[in-house]
């Protein structure tokens, strides 16, 4: 009997689940999410797909998972309540943060309220310093009153942080001693356990952030374990963390800090592995579905990671300078870059006669005009829809009936008119006004940091991004995209393409010239240790574990770091100088200029990145959809492509019936997407069933 | 509507352009080396036309809205024809367009066929440009040549080539040359950046549409805040302020005064009145006034007006030469960000009586600025500098934001363990204090303590402290802020002293700042006892003056709200009030206990 791998990614609309099996028989399901139980969904909608196909429990060997589980206990602050225990002097770190808010001229911004109140932070009277010397004893018995104290207000959770616990943990860990003693099954997190890292406030809102989730997290993948259990699925449950990388449920119970943006991960890793197969190394992932898009960068075939992020920090406003708004977390994640622009998106006149595209949306419900569900504002999908773009008789796959009419008169009174444009004009602005908003996505992980987009190939996915793609890779000047199979189910189609990993981080601070290579091999060398063993420990062989270590480097007296490579092995004295300049060179790439020899570098941070490499490819090259809907059409339709170009009539096809190569206008309508293929571009469907555009400029 | 041919590919435009003032802000944020720069984004970044008109000014700093426009206005006035590709000017000089000497502009003229098409600005605080003391920022100078480089407008580069001289005028004039020079680079790099995708933007729509859509991207903005101020009410509203003093005539309070008119779609911010300049190195440069007025007014419009050119002409800002708002030769005006920010609170306080509901009460009174620094047993230098800020006045609809930057500034704070790695230097304490916060239906914002343990054998201490003397105003009967304090060694002897200050410390010395409390919104008898109760449960309100200042009596075990015994002392509260509400308050009302 053919096994199956499941995809199960939970969106705060919908859960989406892949079924894949060794043969490459792919079959998908979405259902509404269970917002109540979240494991409900998953476990009904498997059901159906066993029904359906005929296929039994047993026949699953592995339960991908991505979830916004705990990003939503932050966001809709339903956290576990929390104590926290910090150092005398230090009660409010929390809560002040870095001072810094995200809006200027804004006298109505709230700061986000802090996880943990101020009557549940206590202090205790303990110092160590910066060189990790004990300055002041802990006091055993005032963390005994502390503890007790805490557990009085009964909380559920601690969390543990104190000044310089990253030079010494020897505090934080008599703290937990007291804790375990005191309340044997009460959860708790020690920074020093969490996030060994310099700097109070990330490494205190982190730990706090990973106590105040972590009864959320462990309740829900036990239940969904049991349920699973329960239903005859005895596979192995993986989650995928904000790195891209995945780790088992027992060990996500534990750090669940690492799981907060499991959700468009998947998407990404999937873009990755399959930039992979197709030898390219170097792709932007665009990910747009109704209400944002996302950017970001595969580069040598590694996704590009941030070292921390603001979880609810909201859309990015054109510059990602402006922090402040969401909670601090400082673990590794996939660098996404967000704007809010969807199709959900409304499209509006400003009072100095603007055409503005969002950030408001009207999200689902009541959704666009045409939608017919009471929406009264025009949105992105409206210009679209009168644009010929998509289906004006149904949302494909879907079996709502499309009011184009209404969108369109309301389109036609709100913007046409007041803007002195024909309809289709108006509606091709709101559609390239989306696309220059969502290109500041695409700079912030790319022309921002030193990288020419050019260079690189745009995957697009999600709902809306195959329908924006080639506007997106025409305005920066790229030249080929590729929209995979089930573009609209990527995030999880993505998570079967995922890897076990794990991350380790060690805090530095040291001028590297003046490191000891010795010194240096026992750190990475301890890193290392720590991850062959976790490996180990999740069942994978020594020659199946894979090793990347980074550095994480600055100028002396400058903050924002940068990753580059570190050596595998012993370190020489040559091996240091050799990192220096790596880092003097992608200083030189990412800003354009760098120091000259005399300017110390400082080594902030050693990283290690343990993987496990299956000893199959997860996802064969060769994939049966057992789909058996019917796509909708094979007809043409009139479609609007700008002022100069007028109205053309675009064949409207689906992925199917796409056989050598062909040139635009073109449309091609799945179940789960729709994509736009523009008159001055080729298309074709290639071996590995993906659409792939190539925009042609000569004629430009 | 626009007189553009195409809105939409106009709108486009207007994105990219705005893109590239944010893209070189982001280039200057992330290279830089200085913590003034990181921590506080103490630099602006601007695209500017052929005529130096500013066109977008990238996501940065409110202190420096404007003033890009006044520098490049001397640098295009100087140079005439003489400015050519290849050239990059240099300018500091508060008497010549700058604004205060650590702030250093580097502006790079653009061309295309030869024609100059326009100017990549940049504006950035420097750790250090020499002078009397460390970090070039002493608040008790009385004179510019006492506070270091002055650089008139000045080619760094001429046609490609560097000015070694110039290079090498500032590097032997400034305490750590590795940070200013850096710090120059990275000011460079932002503007080769707008270069690069100036360039691509010329590309694509050829030199004559790009100078006509930059300026009516200016007209855009113009017409954006002309319909905002439309809106507002007609009329004309004074306010009145008062800092504490210059730290040299201690016992002279020096007064800030503004009028605010409002007629059609035109706003005039007058600051006649205020006080003549003084000898503290607390005197405006004509901009850095224009800037914080402008930014106070920015705050009661929509959000969404670009800042550039179109805005500053719908408001006009006035002030007399010769006063602490428009300074002449030989002011002093390194720590001239005390007056910056308390020109922003007497703004809001004028504001405040035009729109009633819309505007909060006086903040802590912008940042503090504590310097220490010094030379190692090895004559090394170091400089550690430190500002402090931290709440917001109460509002009409909710309490002062607490533990957050001043809007004018948008600093974020170092982290304790960095300073502590870098500095020979402990931060102590760093929490809320309790009881600080003015009293009002809705609180100011809870102020702040931070000790420093100071580690070397010997240092300068520099403190630029205010709002000790005069309070934080309260507004519509909410009670003013209580003030800020600064100890020696709050451990021991526990020292009161001074708000502004330059002494000798050796080590071993703590010294502790405390912020002054936000200003209250309301009268806090009619504060929701339960937020009462809350404030008192968190340790920021005592359960004292729960009742002395609320009148809400509060039951710690278990906790609540005694709502007789609170009904009956608000009752004798409100009886030995006045009748009227006091539009502003600078101290406690008659009949309080205190």
């Amino acid at each position: 009997m053919t096994s199956f791998r499941v995809g199960a990614d939970i969106g705060g609309t919908f859960t989406d689940l892949v079924l894949l099996g060794q043969d490459g028989t792919l079959l998908t399901k979405k259902i509404p999410s269970t917002v109540e139980a979240y494991e409900e969904a998953i476990v009904d909608g498997l059901s159906s797909v066993f029904e359906t196909a005929g296929l039994e429990p047993g026949q699953i060997s592995e339960v991908l998972h991505g979830t916004t589980v705990a990003s939503n206990a932050i966001l809709e602050h339903k956290g576990a309540r929390t104590g926290l225990i910090t150092t005398k002097g230090f009660r409010d770190v929390l809560e002040i943060r870095t001072l810094r808010m995200p809006r200027l001229y804004d006298l109505h911004w709230e700061k986000p309220p802090p996880l943990v109140p101020r009557y549940l932070r206590l202090d205790v009277d303990e110092r160590v310093n910066n060189r990790g010397e004990v300055e002041r004893a802990l006091d055993l018995d005032e963390v005994e009153r502390v503890v007790q104290r805490l557990l009085d207000e009964q909380v559920e959770t601690i969390a543990v942080c104190l000044i310089n616990s990253y030079a010494n943990g020897d505090h934080e860990w008599a703290i937990k001693g007291v804790i375990e003693r005191l309340a044997p099954d009460l959860l708790h997190s020690i920074s020093a356990e969490v996030l060994p890292e310099i700097s109070e406030y990330q490494r205190t809102s982190t730990t706090v952030i990973n106590a105040y989730v972590m009864p959320i997290v462990s309740r829900y993948l036990r239940q969904l374990s049991a349920r699973l259990q329960g239903d005859g699925i005895k596979a192995p449950l993986l989650l995928m963390q904000s790195n891209g990388g995945l780790i088992s449920a027992h060990v996500a119970e534990r750090k669940p800090a690492n799981i907060i943006e499991s959700g468009p991960a998947g998407g990404v890793v999937g873009a990755q592995a399959l930039a992979r197969k197709l030898d390219l190394p170097d792709i932007i992932t665009f990910d747009m579905g109704g209400t944002t898009a996302k950017a970001s960068m595969v580069e040598d075939g590694e996704f590009t990671r941030s070292l921390d992020y603001q979880v609810g920090g909201g859309i990015m406003v054109g510059s990602r300078l402006m922090t402040g708004a969401g909670y601090h977390l400082k673990v590794p994640a996939i660098d996404l870059a967000e704007v809010g622009a969807g199709g959900g998106s409304v499209v509006w006149i400003d009072a100095g006669g603007s055409l503005q595209i969002g950030p408001q949306s009207a999200g689902a419900v009541p959704g666009p005009v045409c939608y017919g569900m009471g929406g009264e504002e025009p949105t992105v999908t409206d210009a679209n829809v009168i644009l010929g773009y998509l289906n004006p008789e149904f949302l494909v796959g879907g079996d709502l009936e499309l009011q184009a009419d209404k969108g369109r008169a309301v389109f036609q009174a709100s913007i046409a008119e007041p803007m002195g444009l024909d309809l289709a004009h108006a509606a091709h602005g709101a559609h390239q006004i989306a696309i220059s908003n969502m290109i500041r996505a695409i700079r912030a992980i790319s022309s921002e940091r030193g990288r020419d987009p050019r260079a690189y190939t745009l995957f697009a996915f999600g709902g809306n991004g195959p329908l924006f793609a080639a506007g997106m890779a025409k305005a920066l000047g790229m030249t080929r995209i590729v929209v995979p199979p089930h573009p609209g189910l990527f995030s999880s189609f993505g998570l079967l393409y995922a890897d076990v990993e794990h991350h380790y981080s060690r805090s530095m601070m040291q001028v590297l010239r003046e490191a000891e290579p010795a010194a240096l091999d026992g750190i990475w060398g301890g890193l290392e240790a720590e991850a062959r063993a976790q490996l180990e420990a999740d069942g994978y062989r020594p020659e199946q574990i894979e090793i990347r270590r980074t550095a994480n480097m600055h100028y002396k007296g400058q903050i924002y770091e940068l990753s580059v490579p570190a050596p595998n092995g012993d370190f020489s004295p040559e091996m240091v100088a050799e990192l220096e300049e790596r880092f003097g060179r992608e200083h030189e790439r990412t800003y354009g200029h760098r120091a000259g020899p005399e300017e110390p570098v400082m080594l902030v941070n050693a990283q290690l990145i343990g993987r496990a490499i299956p000893d199959h490819p997860g996802v064969p090259d060769q994939l049966k959809s057992g789909d058996t809907r019917a796509d909708r059409a094979v007809n043409t339709r009139q479609a609007y492509f700008g002022p100069e170009v007028g109205w053309l009539e675009a064949r409207v096809l689906s992925r199917a019936d796409l056989d050598g190569e062909r040139r635009g206008p073109l449309i091609i309508e799945e179940y789960d997407a729709t994509c736009l293929v523009p008159p001055d571009a080729k298309v074709r469907r290639d071996g590995f069933g993906n659409i792939v555009i190539d925009l042609d400029y000569s004629t430009a | 509507m626009p007189k553009i041919e195409d809105p939409i590919e106009f709108e486009l435009f207007k994105n990219a352009i705005f893109a590239i003032g944010d893209e070189m802000a982001v280039t200057i944020c992330r290279t830089t080396y200085s913590g003034v720069l990181r921590d506080n984004m103490d630099f602006s970044t601007a695209l500017a036309d052929a005529d130096g008109r500013m066109v977008a000014q990238g996501l940065t700093l409110p202190g420096h809205l404007g003033s890009i426009p006044a520098a490049l206005a001397v640098v295009v006035e100087r140079f005439k024809d003489d400015i050519g590709p290849g050239d990059m000017f240099i300018m500091n000089d508060p008497f010549d367009g700058g604004m205060h000497l650590p702030d250093i502009f580097i502006f790079q003229p653009l061309f295309h066929d030869g024609k100059r098409v326009a100017f990549a600005a940049t504006i950035s605080h420097h750790s250090d440009v020499g002078g009397r003391v460390p970090g070039s920022n002493a608040s008790d100078s009385t004179e510019i040549y006492q506070e270091g480089l002055r650089i008139p407008p000045l080619k760094l580069f001429e046609g490609g080539r560097r000015n070694e001289t110039m290079w090498l005028m500032i590097e032997k004039n400034v305490r750590i040359p590795i940070q200013v020079l850096g710090d120059l680079r990275a000011q460079m790099a932002a503007c080769h950046i707008a270069e690069t995708q100036f360039g691509e933007l010329l590309e694509r729509y050829g030199a004559e549409k790009v100078a006509a859509y930059m300026e009516e991207v200016i007209d855009y903005a113009e017409r954006l805040t002309r319909a905002a101020v439309a809106d507002l009410p007609d009329g004309q509203w004074s306010f009145e302020d008062w800092i504490d003093d210059d730290g040299i005539d201690l016992d002279r309070p020096i007064r800030l005064f503004v009028t605010v008119t409002k007629s059609g779609d035109e706003m005039v911010v007058d600051w006649t009145g205020s006080s003549e300049q003084v000898k503290g190195a607390i005197n405006n440069s004509m901009s850095f006034t224009v800037a914080h007025s402008v930014a106070a007014i920015r705050s009661v419009l929509p959000l969404n007006i670009p800042s550039n050119e179109g805005v500053f002409r719908v408001i006009k800002v006035i002030a007399p030469p010769g006063t602490i708002a428009n300074m002449v030769l030989p002011a002093a005006c390194a720590a001239r960000g005390l007056t910056g920010f308390r020109m922003g609170d007497c703004m809001f306080g004028a504001l405040a009586m035009m729109l009633p509901d819309q505007v909060c009460a006086a903040s802590d009174g912008g940042n503090t600025g504590v310097s220490i620094g010094g030379y190692d047993d090895d004559r090394k230098p170091y400089i550690y500098v430190d500002f402090s800020c931290g709440t917001h006045g109460g509002r009409p609809w909710a309490d002062g934001l607490q533990g957050n930057s001043n809007m004018f500034a948008n600093m974020a704070s170092q982290s304790v363990e960095v300073i502590e790695t870098e500095q020979p230097m402990q931060i102590l304490s760093y929490e809320f204090i309790p009881d600080k916060a003015g009293p009002g239906k809705f609180r100011g914002g809870a102020p702040y303590r931070r000790d420093y343990k100071f580690l070397e054998r010997e240092a300068v201490l520099q403190v630029r402290s205010d709002r000790r003397k005069i309070r934080p105003y309260g507004l519509y009967g909410g009670y003013p802020g209580k003030p800020s304090a600064n100890f020696m060694n709050p451990q021991a002897e526990n020292q009161p002293m001074e708000s502004k200050l330059t002494m000798n410390i050796l080590r071993g010395t703590v010294f502790r700042h405390e912020l002054a409390g936000g200003g209250g919104w309301g009268d806090p008898l009619e504060r929701d006892p339960d937020k009462v109760l809350a404030d008192v449960r968190n340790e920021l309100v005592s359960v004292e003056a729960a009742l002395a200042d609320y009148g809400v009596a509060v039951n710690t075990n278990p906790w609540s709200v005694d709502l007789a015994a609170t009904e009956t002392q608000r009752g004798k509260l409100s009886a030995g009030r006045p009748s009227e509400t006091a539009k502003i308050l600078w101290q406690e009302p008659v009949g309080v206990e205190v």
